[in-house]
């Protein structure tokens, strides 16, 4: 191994962030929304001020990149009726009205910028099918038009 | 002398034919290398390109569709089908391109270089077509009735895929060695996300 001392620095500081900030994100839908969101999407470099002043700023950058990836390859594994309760949980934690997180979500598609780099297309093409599919039945869960109709709820 | 003529001829036709033969098994070490890193290229690919087998898992879970026929409205069941049968063509299209460039590399190239058995050869063209029949039929299949028609089939493919691939791996070990390209070697390339 080329940089050892490095290499376990990024392994500490990715231990840290698991520890202290994605702990509070149990959905892997969620960890893969924040992690993207600290991600320049002009340089493609991940940020963290906490992080970087404990560790430096290129280990802060790869202990993101690599819990990013870790938060895609959970969320690839998920099946549709786990992704359903993730999005539910995920709207909680943001307190959106669902009305307004639907309609952003089905615009904007958020999930799709989320994807880390260089993963494999058609992986990630399966990811946001499932997503957009998850979405579609959380949405008819919430408005009434389910199959399951009357009382339908969410998978537990 | 009509037969000497005739026997002299006999001669040059033949050395004419051992240098042509000898032409042909010599490319230049510039365009061996290159040819050498293709190779690799196009075996490296189709392993990547086969896609790992819990993820070929997820995409044809009956789990899915038993919850969704069962929770969603059904222009919902319809999108989720049509998602699904999409998702698997382009697996199964994928597949069969990767198996197809290996094909067209055992063909053109590797027995110059790979020294293969005939009895390996034999093996890897018998996988080759079985694999390229497989994934035909999945695809119709597929088209005619959707993603969750022919489990089987998907199992069979994905199974012989992997092993043409170790079978080729295994005959083309050489392709792995470090030195034909040693950037493409460098660790510091790899994981390495942005």
């Amino acid at each position: 191994m080329p940089f050892p001392a490095e290499y376990s620095n990024v392994d500490l500081a990715a231990d840290d962030l698991r520890r202290r900030t994605l702990s509070n994100m149990p959905a892997p839908l969620e960890r893969l929304i924040y992690l993207g969101s600290t991600r320049d999407y002009n340089t493609g470099l991940y940020y963290h001020d906490g992080l970087a002043s404990r560790y430096s700023e290129m280990v802060a950058c790869q202990a993101l990149a690599n819990c990013h990836r870790e938060a895609y390859q959970q969320l690839l594994q998920s099946s549709v009726r786990d992704l359903v309760q993730q999005v539910d949980s995920y709207v909680k934690s943001t307190r959106s009205a669902p009305r307004d997180f639907i309609a952003a979500w089905k615009s904007l598609q958020p999930y799709r910028v989320a994807v880390p780099a260089e993963t494999d297309p058609l992986a990630s093409e399966f990811l946001c099918s499932n997503v957009k599919i998850a979405l579609a039945i959380w949405e008819s869960l919430q408005f009434g038009r389910s199959r399951q109709q009357p009382g339908a709820s969410l998978p537990q | 002398m009509i037969e000497l003529i005739l026997s002299l001829l006999v001669a040059v036709v033949l050395l004419l034919t051992l240098y042509l033969f000898a032409r042909r098994s010599k490319p230049s070490a510039e365009g061996s290398a290159q040819q050498l890193r293709e190779a690799r290229q196009t075996l490296d690919s189709l392993q990547v390109g086969l896609l790992p087998n819990d993820l070929v898992q997820r995409i044809f879970a009956k789990e899915d569709l038993e919850y969704v026929l069962s929770a969603a409205p059904a222009d919902v069941r319809s999108l989720f089908l049509l998602e699904r049968k999409n998702i698997a063509l382009a697996w199964v299209r994928r597949v069969r391109g990767a198996v197809l460039d290996l094909m067209r590399f055992h063909r053109g190239y590797a027995r110059l270089y790979a020294r293969l058995s005939l009895s390996t050869e034999m093996l890897l063209a018998l996988n080759f077509f079985s694999l390229l029949t497989v994934c035909q039929l999945l695809q119709i299949a597929v088209h005619l009735r959707g993603p969750y028609a022919a489990p089987g089939m998907v199992r069979t493919v994905a199974t012989a895929a992997g092993r043409v691939c170790s079978i080729s791996e295994s005959s083309l070990v050489f392709l792995k060695v470090k030195q034909i390209d040693p950037l493409k070697n460098d660790p510091s390339r790899h994981g390495a996300s942005v």
